[in-house]
């Protein structure tokens, strides 16, 4: 009897050592910016991709034929600094081992990682860094969900001369590549519908008083003002054109959510104000899996998610599904061509514009449409869609060296 | 043979080992860098250490030689072998046009004006964008040598390394010729009292220009070494803060000292990267670290290092 039950245990034992050796963990890397300024963006998606993380954990993980895999991640902050970035994404391969990487909300240092992970036994996913260059590249193993800024540029200054608009004044973080890019496309698209941009006025992202520009461009008696640049000081030179006395329309491309603005202006002063972005995470623009986020988020981190923040999420999740795919966690070639191959899954937050019926076109590059948001009564809320042809600029993106 | 000779033996053998010893590459990514810092501040030593001018535009510099050797690799096809050794050369006509103005001043006020000049030549980065593609940066910057897969590939880090070792080697010789030299005499003469080096019939003002140029070839190699290995560069790099990062080095290795810069470099690159485990108190312990070793190191780890030395020399 004895022996008997020692053959049992020894049995369950084995039975379980066998079904432990199934489950294994595939670690991913997060490279973002956790402090400075850029964290608005860089912090909630290095949070995304570790709730992704639970989340496709809790749901049995990643299965890649008899194996489990259950994702773990390590976050480290790049500061938006392209050495810094070098430094983590050079330390998650190297000494951490990792094949994935997640996270990338600011050009300058995604470009830096992006200079040489063609080289690299590695997979990149890109999120809100928004530089047209990071996928015209050529890079095989490197994919965005965020679109350009001059796809959705070009969409804001067609939206803003519907609007009766002829002189409008452009005030913003111009030095800023890809927020110069968004305001060459929507000057392009607002001059052919006969519009003029009359002041391009320029902040830093750490600048804080912008009434001289604002003073200077009410003198030009502009029809309205364009503001691009960071939530922080994008939310000053709103608040600040209210206090002196501007009462013109008042567009945007920040990206910002309600609570980032609310702490440097009060609902009043940001009233009546568009934010002309991809149509990103608004309640009132959510999906399903866009509330089913935001409710997730809210409760994990207690604080809402910004509206940027779910590129990173889908980063995590169209990873899973490339690697279910490829069949395979060490051939990084099969799940990059996966990821190029990838339909739009379900738990995808934004609202993806497929090109040739895949989330990703040839470049990598991901679309979604773009969309016309309204603060109002202290909510961003989603008036309209903005017209969007992913295919003609996958084709023009396709172009570009 | 000299006790200190074989020290230096030793140290440069382990240079040489290192590769061999370190088992994570990412660690050898950060040597490479941190050999490059070790030219930069080598430079920085001499304006600093040996003239007591405190210059903020290192990095400026830097940044100079950086975009000129990647623009001349990329734009005029010139050899990457070519552009590394044009660049210091780019970079000190610039220092000549800053150095004139700026050393017209002393103390403090030299300190703002280069600081001025630095970021004047960050804004001309960023806004110059169709030269230097603004804050996008530029990528693709090649590596020297005939491409990957070359009998001798620069794409291999271990390549890098040796390569970088020996021109920082070389450039650590040559700080020490001209220290050691009658100008670097006078260098440290002027640092004692300016006044007195100008009574006596020395006109200065040619030494402190000299010593800034130089100090500027220094950083401007060491920017054109840090493009090719990076193969990007932006603005961002060669903002204030790494200036600030290159007066670190110096002070915290140790002013007016050769070993000090290289022992500083290799702190400003490592620390930060070793404090990562503390996620976003790394800075805050970085800058205490910082501020503690200031205040109780005040002659660097090398001066440190020679008064334990004298303790224990004279207890014995």
């Amino acid at each position: 009897m004895g022996k008997r039950l020692l053959t049992c245990s020894v049995m369950a034992l084995l039975m379980g050592t066998g079904g432990l050796a199934a489950q294994e963990t595939l670690t991913i890397g997060v490279a973002d910016a956790l402090t400075g300024g850029a964290a608005v963006y860089g912090l909630p998606q290095a949070n995304s991709v570790e709730m992704a993380a639970g989340e496709i954990n809790a749901a049995g993980g990643i299965s890649v034929g008899d194996q489990t895999y259950m994702l773990d991640v390590i976050v480290y902050d790049d500061k938006a600094n392209p050495t810094e970035a070098t430094n983590a994404v050079r330390k998650l391969i190297d000494r951490d081992g990792v094949k994935y990487l997640l996270g990338f909300c600011c050009s300058g240092a995604t470009g830096a990682v992006a200079s040489f992970i063609g080289y690299e036994d590695a997979v990149m996913l890109v999120g809100n860094a928004a530089e047209r260059s990071i996928t015209t590249q050529g890079l095989t193993n490197l994919v965005r969900t965020r679109p350009p800024a001059d796809y959705t540029g070009a969409a804001a200054g067609a939206f803003v001369a519907r609007q009766g608009h002829k002189r409008v004044a452009v005030l913003g973080a111009l030095e800023t590549s890809f927020y110069a890019s968004y305001v060459e496309a929507f000057e392009e698209e607002f001059a052919q519908a006969g519009g003029e941009v009359i002041a391009h006025e320029v902040f830093a992202s750490k600048d804080r008083d912008m009434s001289p520009q604002l003073t200077k461009i009410r003198a030009m008696s502009p029809d309205a003002l364009l503001v691009v640049g960071y939530v922080e000081p994008a939310a000053f030179a709103y608040r600040q054109a209210t206090e002196l006395g501007m009462d013109i329309p008042r567009y945007g491309f920040t990206s910002g959510s309600e609570e980032q603005f609310l702490r440097v202006a009060t609902s009043e002063q940001m009233e009546g104000v568009w934010d002309l972005r991809p149509t990103e995470l608004t309640l009132q623009s959510a999906t399903e899996a866009g509330l089913a986020y935001h409710a997730n988020y809210t409760e994990r981190f207690g604080d809402a998610p910004s509206p940027s923040s779910p590129y990173a999420y889908d980063q995590a999740w169209a990873l899973k599904h490339a690697i279910e795919a490829a069949g395979t966690v060490d051939d990084t070639e099969a799940v990059a061509e996966a990821l190029r191959d990838l339909q739009v899954f379900p738990e995808a937050v934004m609202q993806y514009l497929p090109v040739d019926g895949k989330m990703f076109d040839a470049n990598g590059q991901a679309y979604t449409a773009n969309g016309a948001f309204q603060w109002q009564d202290g909510h961003w809320v989603f008036v309209e869609e903005l017209p969007s042809d992913p295919a003609a600029y996958s084709e023009f993106l396709s172009s570009l060296d | 043979m000299k006790r200190g000779n074989i020290l230096l033996l030793i140290v440069l053998m382990l240079f040489v080992a290192l590769p061999q010893l370190i088992t994570v590459k990412y660690y050898l990514h950060l040597s490479i860098l941190a050999l490059i810092w070790v030219i930069m501040a080598q430079g920085q030593n001499l304006i600093q250490g040996y003239t007591g001018y405190v210059s903020i535009v290192q990095a400026g510099f830097m940044g100079i030689g950086a975009y000129s050797s990647a623009l001349m690799s990329t734009n005029l096809g010139l050899p990457v072998s070519a552009t590394i050794i044009l660049a210091p050369l780019v970079t000190a006509l610039f220092a000549l046009v800053a150095g004139y103005p700026s050393l017209r001043v002393k103390g403090h006020y030299f300190a703002i004006v280069t600081l001025a000049f630095n970021m004047v030549i960050f804004i001309v980065l960023l806004n110059l964008t169709d030269l230097t593609n603004g804050e996008a940066g530029l990528s693709g910057i090649p590596k020297p040598g005939n491409g990957r897969g070359a009998t001798i590939d620069f794409y291999d880090r271990q390549v890098y390394y040796y390569f970088v070792l020996t021109i920082a080697v070389v450039m650590t010789a040559l700080a020490a010729v001209i220290v050691r030299s009658r100008v670097g005499q006078i260098l440290l003469a002027i640092r004692q009292n300016e006044d007195l080096v100008a009574s006596v019939g020395v006109a200065a003002w040619r030494y402190k220009l000299f010593a800034f140029v130089v100090s500027a070839m220094f950083a401007g190699l060491a920017g054109a070494l840090y493009a090719h290995y990076q193969s990007f560069i932006n603005p961002e790099i060669f903002s204030v803060a790494q200036s600030l990062d290159a007066i670190l080095a110096v002070i915290i290795g140790g002013s007016g000292t050769l070993t000090g810069p290289v022992i500083g470099a290799f702190f400003v690159v490592f620390l930060p990267e070793y404090l990562r485990f503390a996620d976003s108190f790394r800075l805050i312990l970085y800058g205490l670290i910082l501020v503690l070793a200031t205040i109780f190191m005040p002659r660097g780890i090398v001066g440190l290092a020679h008064d334990l030395k004298t303790r224990f020399g004279s207890a014995r």
